[in-house]
């Protein structure tokens, strides 16, 4: 049975409108700004990096004076190791999260299946201000006497306990950590009944777009797993003050004995999900924006939907290839090869679905559609370069080698943001009313895409060379000395496309006060969200529309003479 | 010429690390020939069905019968060539190779490995071939092999975790605190090279450095009995931080846990 709110009167005063709003729209802007800012501070830190491997012992420029005084402007090798750490931490849980599941969850999930809100909009804005309370916990870790955190965002015992960071900046990132677990498992419970329960008459599940789909997934990972690692930060906590020794062992415990490993266990159960639950929204949302702008409906978008749902459960059983180098017995080591390779099997089907959608469409190269094919693009090479490190023989070799740096981020990093920057070109227009910029977006694109690619290509190569990750000056070692100019065009390229960052920036705020006024359905597009006024009304639908076809209804020929290839969700299927 | 140096690993110096760079070719081929097949489809797609070139899309959902069969296909092929022989391939390298420890009673190097914040001990057995004794050869940072004969480590830490990695054999294993863990090669070539820390272990772990210094079986033998010499005359036998090291156990190494 569906469920539908009553309509309410829109509030009035700004507290009630802006800060402690109720509607899934305003909470989806509160985490698409917290995102977008928390990905500026994520991308500097990266530069910092970068500019600390290309050019070890200089003063990182203009900004470096401010914040180390004392060495000059260089950054000096604890910072560095908290650059990396919180770079990590920031970029997954404080820039992803938010903009892909936080905002897009939210903002997409009522509109595309016809509902006035979410199930429980209370949570909804809890979640947001839990956020709020973790990323000011993360940003407070940094002035504490010995800084923040700076174990690694695996944040590994006993590294992580009072032997390797005995400051309170840990302490705190782990709190952090677990707020903002509370506050993800709350939005994913929210995401998961609203689907289940707020889907308007007539949408069956398979009649839900993609992206719901990927949402979905994502949502019922993050309510199993989250749980799981918020378990292992509050024993690490746990540990650290009130001296415990879940993760202690060897001369470093000095009574009883826990295990370091458990808490690899623990975190990867959580950490392999993870990548998943950060790239099923992409996903979702480019197999919707192919078939969008083909104009063809998507490819075998059932398969689609289940090849997801496949990945989904395969996830939960491999996160084991994280930890070959812990030397597990041979036994757990091969199964969870075997279960790690099989996940390729789905993985082709997406690819396959993908392209098949393409072949023979009538493809319209506007922004969303040009970052959608990035992200086959990028996530093709990412999810190929995984094959290594799923083989055992080669993990042994490539673990903890920029090989893997390269990857994942050809994975989580580019492969979501370029998903999560083509979700923003396209839902512009129905979030604030105005176009983004077209020519400013491609520009955009093509820096990105070249400026990624110089980088992490770059990062795979150096791993293969046998460069390992973490190291403040990776060339006190003789046999990396080769590396240095690679490292230095891996910088320059990091450099450029942070630099290209500022034109998306530029654009998205620029579009915002001065851009063209955007019609209901700019893109020609039938999915539930299009059929309403750009931005929505409070409580989104009038009355709850009735859905009669599926998401991807394009270039039917029973359409000929109405003028238009596609048709709204709420109309019957022509021809049929 | 020395740019194309960088695609390549560092130089290999021991027996089995061919069947590393073996696997990798492979899996590079597999990788290079799918991901041509993804830009084929990517690029000529988009630019065979244009807009401008195509101007009315196909109607279909690509769920005929004809559709799913090639899906499924595309499907296996990636099972078959891609996961079966690179797990397969897998497998039998380390079950052949670096599961395949060496047996008691071989002729071989034992090597007992600390690691600490930060710096790698490493530990002879000595004269009385036992470890943990008073007249154990221990260095720190520099490891002495010869070629030719298998070297088989056991590995732990001090403090936090490290990792073991030898660039120049391919190999990494993690030193844990509390676990044992093992790993084996046989060097075939003699020269210094690079000794590292894999897993972040703290501030200064970039510093984290060794050198393996690899001798013929003659330079190996002098080099030990000169140091045997050494440690037996200048090894203080009071100090309780040269006891790291434990009883070599031959029965069941993997379960060995350390004791205090």
């Amino acid at each position: 049975m569906t469920y539908i709110h009553p309509k309410h009167d829109a509030p009035t005063t700004f507290l009630s409108k802006y800060v402690f709003s109720y509607d899934h729209k305003v909470i989806a802007k509160q985490f698409l700004w917290y995102g977008i800012f928390f990905l500026g501070v994520g991308g500097m830190m990266a530069l910092m990096i970068r500019w600390a491997l290309a050019y070890p012992g200089e003063a990182f420029p203009i900004l470096g004076g401010l914040f180390f005084p004392e060495t000059g402007g260089v950054i000096p090798p604890d910072t560095y190791s908290m650059l990396f750490t919180l770079h990590g931490t920031i970029m997954i849980f404080y820039a992803i999260t938010p903009i892909l599941i936080g905002a897009f969850g939210n903002f997409l999930i009522p509109l595309m299946i016809g509902a006035r809100d979410m199930a429980f909009p209370f949570f909804n804005m809890l979640s947001f201000h839990l956020a709020l309370v973790s990323g000011l916990l993360l940003l407070a870790s940094l002035f504490f006497p010995l800084g923040g955190a700076a174990g690694g965002w695996t944040s590994y015992p006993t590294l992580s306990t009072l032997i390797g960071s005995p400051g309170v900046g840990q302490t705190l990132w782990c709190l952090a950590i677990f707020v903002l677990g509370i506050s993800s498992t709350m939005g994913a419970v929210n995401y998961i009944t609203t689907i289940i329960c707020f889907r308007a008459p007539g949408m069956g599940y398979f009649d839900m777009p993609l992206s719901v789909w990927g949402l979905w997934l994502t949502a019922i990972l993050n309510a199993i797993f989250i749980p799981v690692l918020g378990a292992g930060v509050l024993l690490l906590i746990f540990d650290r003050v009130f001296g415990t020794t879940f993760f202690l062992a060897g001369a470093a415990a000095t009574s009883g004995t826990g295990d370091p490993i458990l808490f690899q266990h623990v975190f990867w159960i959580f950490g392999h999900p993870e990548v998943y639950i950060l790239i099923l929204p992409a996903w979702g949302i480019i197999s919707d924006l192919i078939s969008f702008f083909a104009r063809k409906p998507a490819f075998g978008a059932k398969t689609t939907a289940l090849a997801m749902t496949t990945i989904t459960v395969l996830s939960t059983l491999v996160y084991g290839h994280h930890m070959f180098t812990t030397q597990m017995s041979p036994l757990l080591t091969q199964t969870f090869m075997t279960l790690t390779m099989t996940i390729s099997i789905p993985s082709a089907v997406l690819f396959a679905n993908w392209l098949l959608t393409l072949y023979k469409g009538s493809i319209r190269f506007q922004t969303p559609m040009i970052f959608s094919l990035g992200v086959v693009f990028v996530f093709g090479l990412g999810g190929l370069t995984g094959l290594y490190l799923g083989t055992v023989s080669t993990d042994l070799y490539l673990h903890d080698t920029y090989f893997v740096v390269g990857h994942f981020h050809y994975t989580m990093a580019a492969s979501v943001l370029l998903g999560g920057f083509a979700a923003i070109y396209f839902w512009f227009p129905k979030m604030f009313g105005r176009m983004m910029n077209e020519k400013l977006g491609h520009i955009h694109f093509w820096i990105s895409m070249l400026g990624l690619n110089g980088v992490f290509m770059g990062m795979m190569i150096m791993g293969h060379a046998g460069m390992h990750r973490r190291l403040y000056n990776p060339f006190v070692y003789e046999f990396m000395n080769n590396l240095i100019p690679l490292n230095t065009f891996v910088s320059y390229s990091a450099f450029f496309m942070g630099a290209g960052q500022l034109i998306f920036v530029y654009n998205f705020i620029n579009s915002m006060i001065r851009g063209e006024k955007a019609v209901d359905n700019p893109w020609e597009v039938g999915t539930l969200e299009w059929t309403i006024p750009s931005p929505p009304i409070h409580y989104n639908f009038e009355e709850i529309p009735t859905v009669k076809c599926g998401p991807h209804e394009y270039s039917n020929p029973a359409l000929k003479g109405t003028g238009r290839d596609f048709q709204y969700q709420t109309e019957e299927l022509a021809g049929a | 010429m020395s740019f194309f140096k960088v695609f390549e690993t560092q130089e290999l110096i021991t027996t089995n690390a061919h069947k590393i760079t073996g696997l990798f070719n492979y899996t590079t081929i597999m990788v290079v020939v799918f991901f041509i097949l993804v830009c084929v489809g990517l690029f000529g797609f988009s630019f065979k069905y244009s807009e401008k070139r195509n101007k009315e899309a196909e109607y279909t959902y690509g769920n005929t019968k004809k559709h799913k069969l090639i899906t499924l296909i595309i499907g296996l092929a990636v099972f078959f060539l891609i996961d079966l022989s690179i797990t397969g391939q897998s497998n039998e390298d380390m079950i052949n190779e670096f599961w395949n420890f060496p047996k008691k009673g071989d002729d071989i190097v034992r090597i007992e490995v600390l690691g600490q914040q930060w710096m790698w001990n490493f530990r002879y057995a000595g004269r009385d071939e036992i470890f943990n004794t008073e007249d154990d050869v221990l260095t720190n940072h520099e490891l002495h092999l010869p070629v030719g004969k298998k070297v088989e480590f056991r590995i732990t830490s001090k403090d936090v975790i490290h990792s073991l990695y030898f660039p120049n054999a391919l190999l990494k294993v993690d030193a844990m605190p509390g676990r044992i863990s093992r790993m084996w090669f046989e060097l075939t070539k003699t020269g210094s090279y690079d000794i590292a820390c894999a897993e972040m272990c703290g501030t200064h772990h970039y510093k984290m450095q060794g050198k393996l210094h690899v001798y013929t079986q003659a330079e190996y033998d002098e080099w030990l009995n000169e140091a045997q010499t050494l440690a037996e005359a200048g090894n203080d036998t009071e100090n309780i931080d040269n006891y790291w090291g434990w009883k070599w156990d031959n029965t069941a190494p993997s379960a060995q846990v350390a004791k205090e």
